[in-house]
């Protein structure tokens, strides 16, 4: 239980599309992404005095002209006093949101900037991002060694998930086409094509049972947000979008250490978290799900509590995470239709979450959407992090 | 395409000693004296109880296989040249688990709870991998 509980509210939110723009420099990503955060807050930008960039993974060098204070130059934030970088790999977002609510609660902070972007699309070859991917968070001691990379990592959950569950690869495949339904209602998704079951099941097998379509791709993005005290937002324009509830478990390292990787801490955080909401599953209107593959978001839907484990597959087949359906999930189309932006791709995760409450998404508008839950895991799934948002403190 | 040198453990100095013995073909993991329970891998002092008092121990080579994934395409550089190769997650009889490789089996026969026996494979004069293949009847 935190001290967040209705004390800071996202105010604005800003994105620019996901794709390859290989003419582009990371820094226009995070600055334009903060820039339109800034201006959707209806803020001076004056007004932030904290800016904290998340990492970008594909330049070290990039990454230090972000800790460097080169966004707050760019923007010229002369009210500034101090820009640190907040990164967890990709649970970035809820964890970035939560040390920013922190540092305004304590009163360190009173309007924070949060912002990532990366170009790992067209800052990578296609293979580098597999050799990046093939040692970034994995054990240069224990697994490494044995061609340890993010789609064998997958995989050897999905085999476990479906040993455990019976669930069905095209059920698994039906993750990916609910996401896609999402996408191709959002100007800022790179894959916006429809998809079928058959489609994924046709696609290139990579490590099985994980085939090609079942895989996230990398590309180049940004999105931000600002976030502020409960107190503030109630003088600026957009609907404030409140932190209820929030928590997380760390579990691992070393992927091979995880004792169950088809569950991970997702139960407990999430019980944790409903609770200092003191919401339910059945409140929330819209599910903001973590999904670089689609076993991450259906152990993570599960697990909440949407359904009871194994039943997911069923759920999302026929409907019930797609627009209209019972529990619209990851909206944006996520990872595996929005594209893979590295730590960013849970913060386009938080940023709809706040976009879908504050009534500002589009075709894919959840109708009269209060309560949101986004989800957030880094490395190996090595932390599982939920988070609560609404638009009013129950 | 050139074939990529497989890349070797990166050492901590405390695990010297379970590669030290894999080379000598043996597998051995850590025990803690005061909590009696089994560790993999290598740890500085007891995950469980905190105390610093380990000791190395033979594990039996046996386990089962707790997950695994034979990788078809989009390896590592490294891994490419052994497409088809297994990918496991493997539990030992001392309850620890650790990634490996299975060999010597037909992939279509693996299942997850296989039973699976420790063999070594040398990687250079320096080191040599733990791997496992299933237990024949």
């Amino acid at each position: 239980m935190s001290l967040l509980k209705g004390k800071v509210a996202i105010v604005g939110i800003g994105e620019v599309p996901t794709g390859r723009f290989p003419e582009t420099a990371a820094i226009y990503h995070a600055i334009e992404s903060a820039k339109l955060a800034i201006r959707d807050a209806g803020i001076h930008k004056d007004e932030i005095d904290f800016c904290m960039p998340t990492a970008s993974l594909f330049s070290p060098q990039f990454n230090t002209e972000l800790v460097t204070c080169r966004v707050v130059e760019e923007l010229g934030l002369k009210n500034c006093k101090k820009n640190c970088q907040v990164f967890s790999g990709g649970s970035s977002s809820s964890c970035g949101l939560q040390m920013a609510g922190s540092l305004i609660t304590s009163g360190v902070a009173r309007t924070v900037l949060f912002v990532h972007s990366d170009r790992l699309g067209t800052g990578v070859t296609a293979q580098g991002g597999i050799d990046l991917f093939s040692t970034a968070g994995i054990s240069a001691e224990w697994e490494v060694p044995f061609g340890q990379h993010y789609s064998s990592i997958a995989a050897l959950s999905t085999t476990r998930y479906k040993y455990e569950t019976g669930c069905s690869d095209e059920q698994l495949a039906s993750v990916c086409v609910s996401n896609r339904k999402w996408a191709e209602m959002n100007p800022n998704a790179f894959f916006r094509k429809p998809l079928t079951i058959e489609e994924v099941m046709a696609s290139k097998m990579l490590s099985t049972p994980l085939r090609a379509k079942m895989s996230n791709m990398l590309f180049d993005g940004g999105a931000a947000f600002i976030l502020t005290s409960a107190e503030r937002a109630k003088d600026l324009p957009n609907r404030p979008v409140y932190i209820l509830g929030e928590s997380g478990v760390v579990t691992h390292f070393v992927y091979s250490q995880e004792p169950d990787v088809s569950r991970f801490g997702w139960a407990k955080a999430a019980k944790e978290a409903f609770e200092e909401a003191d919401l339910t599953p059945k409140d929330v209107d819209v599910a903001e799900i973590y999904d670089s593959y689609p076993i991450y978001q259906l152990i993570g839907f599960e697990e909440l509590g949407f359904c009871e484990r194994g039943e997911g597959g069923e759920m999302f087949m026929k409907g019930d995470t797609w627009p209209g359906g019972k529990i619209p999930t990851t909206t944006d189309g996520g990872m595996l239709s929005k594209g893979h932006i590295g730590a960013g791709g849970a913060v386009s995760l938080l940023v709809e979450a706040a976009r879908q409450l504050m009534g500002k998404a589009g075709k894919r508008q959840v109708e009269g959407a209060k309560i949101a839950v986004e989800t957030a895991t880094g490395g190996t799934y090595m932390d599982a992090q939920v988070t609560i948002l609404g638009t009013e403190i129950p | 395409m050139d074939k990529a040198t497989k890349p070797i453990p990166i050492v901590n100095p405390w695990a010297r000693p379970f590669w030290d013995a894999a080379r000598e073909g043996r597998l051995i993991i850590q025990k803690c004296k005061e909590c009696n329970k089994n560790i993999f891998y290598p740890r500085i002092a007891c995950p469980y109880c905190f105390s610093d008092g380990l000791e190395w121990v033979e594990a039996s080579g046996k386990g089962t296989i707790y997950s695994f994934t034979v990788v078809e395409n989009n390896a590592p550089s490294a891994f490419i040249q052994d497409m088809p190769y297994v990918v496991a997650i493997v539990k030992l009889e001392e309850g620890v688990q650790m990634l490996s490789n299975i060999v010597g089996c037909d992939t279509r026969e693996l299942k997850c709870d296989t039973p699976v026996e420790v063999t070594f494979e040398k990687l250079n004069d320096e080191f040599t991998l733990p791997k496992f293949r299933p237990v024949k009847d």
